[in-house]
């Protein structure tokens, strides 16, 4: 049962770190904690739902279609919302406030528009038996999320260090201005930021949709708290970190619903949050100075 | 004419008491923003205001009289537990962990049968009227109002907009902000009090992200100028579903728009221009 | 806008509000409060439909010598005080004589007090939480408490050779936490020994750390206490991790839903759930209702419409024997109701709460739908 239990959390975990990946992305490098994030994540899985439903779509070609139709959602929200803060130098305060109520508005709106149901993807999309590996049981969605995790993390850590992008977009997280006088387009590099992380967003949605099979508008909200601990236990900014804290996160749940009690679920979140807070604000991980007041 | 009046006053008193609640816990997202830190957490330490008097009232059998002020001792052992390790960082910091509060409250509501669980605590006696209510909203008001007047006042104005500034002029940044954050949780401990001995019912559901949204809206709405902003903007919000009600289905869409729009283009608040001082 | 505008504005635009009471005067006020939009807004419609089936043939005739009833329903959106302000308006300003709801028990126990406090008569018509009728002597209920059906249930399962028990429920609302409780005390009274106890959140979707842990425990049984959509998600991921025919589902009143197969599909097989009220039930009242039911929306009525349907004849039935539009003469005659309806027949305890529990039917869901349990 132990075992079951590790890989439950694993599992979780992963569908927490997933979430948190482009969450953390935006902070590092645009200096943002942009709430709109959950909204790409339920309009990506929305998009998944109505590709399969509506036009009979395999996952294979649903999947990179919806995230990217996140990611541009993502571009234009970004757009209306957030460059008039960037180009007066606004406090992260302000664009926090912005996309704190813009976020709510599209939730509100989205439920109006298409119901508080919870809505399913249809049922033979990928096989929801579940295969018996030394008597661990496990899905085939559960594999994607998996795979689809460490590929996506393995990716973004090797486009921010190994490339010239990378390098750039490092250069614009450390100071936009000396970015922009060296020649960078920070502009460009902000709707790309987006695009990425409006994409991850989406494919997380799709992913931990296909998973629970539960599709419904306030979804992104659902796992926001769980994002909050995400970045900030694993460091703003910090990608390694959001993953290892995401993965923690998820175990220490599981074990505490196994074998503790399961009411104290949630609230283990936000002890640890809290801890991290007064011991440690840069996170488990973090390296980067926080800017203090 | 008197029966009238008397069903009438009846029919709205719900909606008289929430105006001068809401107008009390706008007063609480104010003192935050005032000095330039957000706070998502103003629902939860009504709450802890609520849940707390309540006990007293129900469980203890404790006068309001002693119940009203003691209501805000754990709404501010909240808020130093909170803001103590936050205040010191940037300020995206205290807006995540007071979001978090709320949710592991409710949490904790929910968990522990002493709080009554999902059910909630009901049969609180109907302790408060319209005079505590209204007299707190203008006790408050005048006591933010001379704050603002004083030198208190413009040390706050300093540091929100230009902290590294008011820190050069020797202004103790942390200690205000800290300040800020605890009579902001005693002003929403006393409105979740009040609230609470006016409804007789009191639920875990009722202090979560949303309506930490709500109030941020009313003062946004407002501005933050002077202490009367945010209170007509809460009079405002509270009063305009009840009178479109078509309105009330948006209600959600509508405080989110108010709180962009206010942001990018009126960050001096919608109703600011025609009551700042010229 | 200045200060003075501002209020005076205000104060117009309630008292403008308060007009069309006097228009509306035609007819004897009643009033309900449901949910009507918002996420549970499915329960307020399906009660809505009913009650105003139910007046399409009392206002036929009409009461009180040919007098119709006036019904305005108001929309509580599920929220406490949107239900309060509700009751207010429709005591204060179209002095309903009686009020039919609200649709939730968390509802009703903040409504209760103050329809109570103006002893108007209150009939709650969905409301299963113990305690509602303790609000005061002018709460009643026509919806049968989960107390009288959980028992039902469970004596099925133990005759079908059920010793063991896991408790499952949502603990963030007040309808399955109520309904848990009394399935705890149930499982006690008939002498099931409970294994464990779990709880999830009504929005939760992981549930694999709770599952994995009662199955290692080998329970026959595990009792559900939650709305359908969790009750659908907990069936779904139990089928992944391995539970089989050889566990058997027990539901409360949250999983009696022809959602429930619609979401959960061949997850949901071999639930089975205690119901008053059953949609095939051979009884030609019954078969009437759901007929003229079908005629009107196009649609089969669920437990929360024929719930309604009963509840508005009785309030009728009451007020015709009150012999005038008064609140205390009314709920002298609620108090004495004996009423035949879809639901089976009807009195009021003394407690205010439905007499009889002998309606009760146990379902079982096969191949996505709901039969009588064998």
């Amino acid at each position: 049962m132990l075992a079951q239990q590790l890989v439950n959390g694993v599992l979780l975990g992963a569908t927490y770190a997933l979430f948190a990946l482009g969450f953390t992305l935006i902070f590092g490098v645009l200096r943002v904690i942009n709430l709109v994030y959950g909204f790409y994540f339920s309009a990506g899985a929305f998009m998944a739902l109505f590709l399969t439903r509506q036009y009979g779509w395999p996952i294979v070609a649903a999947l990179p279609v919806a995230a990217a139709g996140a990611g541009v959602l993502a571009i234009a929200l970004d757009w209306v919302l957030l460059t008039r803060l960037r180009r007066v130098g606004a406090p992260e305060l302000a664009s926090l406030m912005v996309t704190l109520g813009a976020v709510l508005a599209l939730y509100a709106a989205s439920t109006a528009l298409l119901g508080p149901d919870i809505r399913r993807l249809p049922p033979d999309l990928i096989g929801a038996e579940a295969m018996v590996i030394a008597g661990v049981r496990i899905t085939a969605a559960q594999v994607l999320i998996l795979v689809a995790t460490a590929v996506l993390v393995g990716g973004l850590i090797a486009l921010m260090r190994g490339t010239r992008l990378g390098l750039a977009l490092r250069a614009m997280a450390e100071n936009p201005d000396a970015a922009g006088l060296m020649g960078i387009d920070t502009g460009r590099l902000a709707a790309l930021v987006s695009f990425i992380s409006g994409a991850l967003a989406g494919a997380g949605g799709v992913l931990i949709g296909l998973n629970f099979n539960a599709i419904h508008p306030y979804m992104g909200e659902a796992m926001m708290l769980r994002g909050f601990v995400v970045i900030i236990v694993g460091g703003l900014g910090d990608i390694r970190g959001a993953l290892i804290a995401g993965l923690l996160l998820g175990i220490v749940e599981v074990l505490t619903a196994g074998y503790v009690a399961s009411g104290l679920k949630e609230a283990v979140a936000f002890a640890i949050l809290v801890a991290v807070l007064w011991t440690r604000p840069v996170g488990l991980f973090g390296r980067a100075v926080v800017r203090r007041a | 004419m008197m029966a009238w009046w008397d069903d009438f006053f009846w029919t709205y008193q719900n909606l008289v008491y929430a105006l001068g609640i809401n107008g009390l816990l706008a007063l609480s997202i104010y003192v935050v923003l005032a000095v330039g830190q957000l706070s998502l957490g103003q629902a939860a330490f009504m709450g802890l205001g609520a849940y707390s008097s309540t006990i007293m009232t129900v469980k203890f059998k404790l006068p309001f009289l002693l119940v009203l002020p003691a209501s805000c001792v754990v709404p501010v052992v909240f808020a130093l537990l909170i803001g103590g390790p936050t205040l010191r960082l940037s300020g995206v910091y205290l807006a995540i962990a007071t979001i978090g509060l709320g949710e592991v409250l409710r949490a904790v509501y929910l968990n522990i049968d002493y709080f009554g669980g999902a059910l909630g605590l009901s049969g609180i006696p109907e302790r408060a009227g319209v005079g505590a209510i209204y007299g707190l909203l203008v006790v408050a008001l005048l006591v933010l109002w001379l704050v603002g007047r004083s030198h208190i006042g413009r040390a706050m104005e300093a540091m929100r907009t230009d902290e590294t500034a008011a820190e050069v002029m020797g202004i103790n940044v942390p200690r205000y902000r800290l300040g800020a954050l605890l009579a902001s949780a005693v002003l929403a401990g006393l409105a979740g009090a009040l609230s609470a001995h006016v409804s007789s019912f009191i639920g875990p559901n009722e202090y979560g992200f949303e309506p930490a949204v709500t109030i941020l809206s009313y003062a946004l709405l407002g501005g933050i100028g002077t202490p009367i902003a945010p209170v007509l903007g809460a009079w405002i919000l509270t009063l305009l579903p009840e009178m479109l009600r078509g309105l009330a289905d948006f209600r959600l869409v509508f405080n989110g728009l108010i709180i962009v729009i206010a942001v990018l283009f009126l960050p001096r608040g919608l109703l600011a221009f025609r009551l700042r001082r010229s | 806008m200045n200060r003075r505008h501002l209020m005076t504005g205000a104060i117009a635009g309630l008292a403008a509000s308060t007009l069309p009471a006097a228009a509306q005067a035609a007819g004897i006020p009643v009033g309900a409060i449901e949910i009507l939009t918002g996420p549970a807004a499915a329960y307020g419609i399906a009660i809505k439909a009913g009650l105003e089936l139910a007046l399409d043939t009392i206002n036929q005739k009409g009461i009180l010598g040919g007098q119709k009833i006036a019904l305005t329903v108001e929309d509580s959106a599920g929220d406490k005080n949107q239900a309060i302000n509700a009751a207010r308006k429709l005591i204060g300003r179209d002095k309903a004589v009686l009020i039919i709801g609200p649709t939730l028990s968390n509802e009703m126990f903040a409504v209760g007090p103050v329809t109570n406090e103006r002893k108007v008569p209150t009939i709650g018509t969905s409301t299963t939480a113990t305690g509602i009728t303790e609000i005061g002597p002018y709460i009643f209920r026509t919806s049968l408490p989960e107390s009288d059906v959980v028992p039902v249930t469970f004596k099925k399962a133990q005759a079908r050779g059920v010793k063991t028990v896991a408790l499952m429920y949502a603990n963030d609302d007040a309808f399955s936490k109520s309904g848990f409780d009394v399935m705890k005390a149930a499982a006690e009274k008939l002498g099931l020994k409970i294994l464990t106890i779990e709880t999830f959140g009504s929005k939760d979707t992981d549930f694999s750390a709770q599952l994995t842990k009662v199955k290692g425990l080998k329970p026959d049984a595990v009792t559900i206490s939650a709305l359908v959509e969790p009750v659908s998600g907990v069936l779904l991921q139990a089928r992944q991790l391995g539970f089989g025919k050889e566990t058997l589902f027990i539901g409360g009143n949250g999983s009696n839903s022809p959602k429930l197969g619609d979401i959960a599909g061949a997850a949901a097989d071999g639930m089975i759930v205690g119901s008053p009220w059953f949609i095939a039930k051979p009884d030609p009242l019954n078969t009437a209702f759901v007929a003229a039911f079908k005629a009107k929306y196009n649609k089969d009525p669920d437990q929360f419409a024929a719930q309604a349907y009963d509840c508005m004849f009785i309030a009728a039935a009451a007020i015709e024997r009150a012999g005038a539009a008064d609140s205390e003469k009314i709920t002298a005659a609620l108090a004495k109701t004996s009423y035949t309806g879809v639901m089976g027949p009807f009195a009021f305890t003394a407690g205010r709460d439905p007499a009889s529990s002998e309606g009760v039917v146990v379902l079982e869901m096969k191949g996505g739908k709901f039969g009588i349990a064998s």
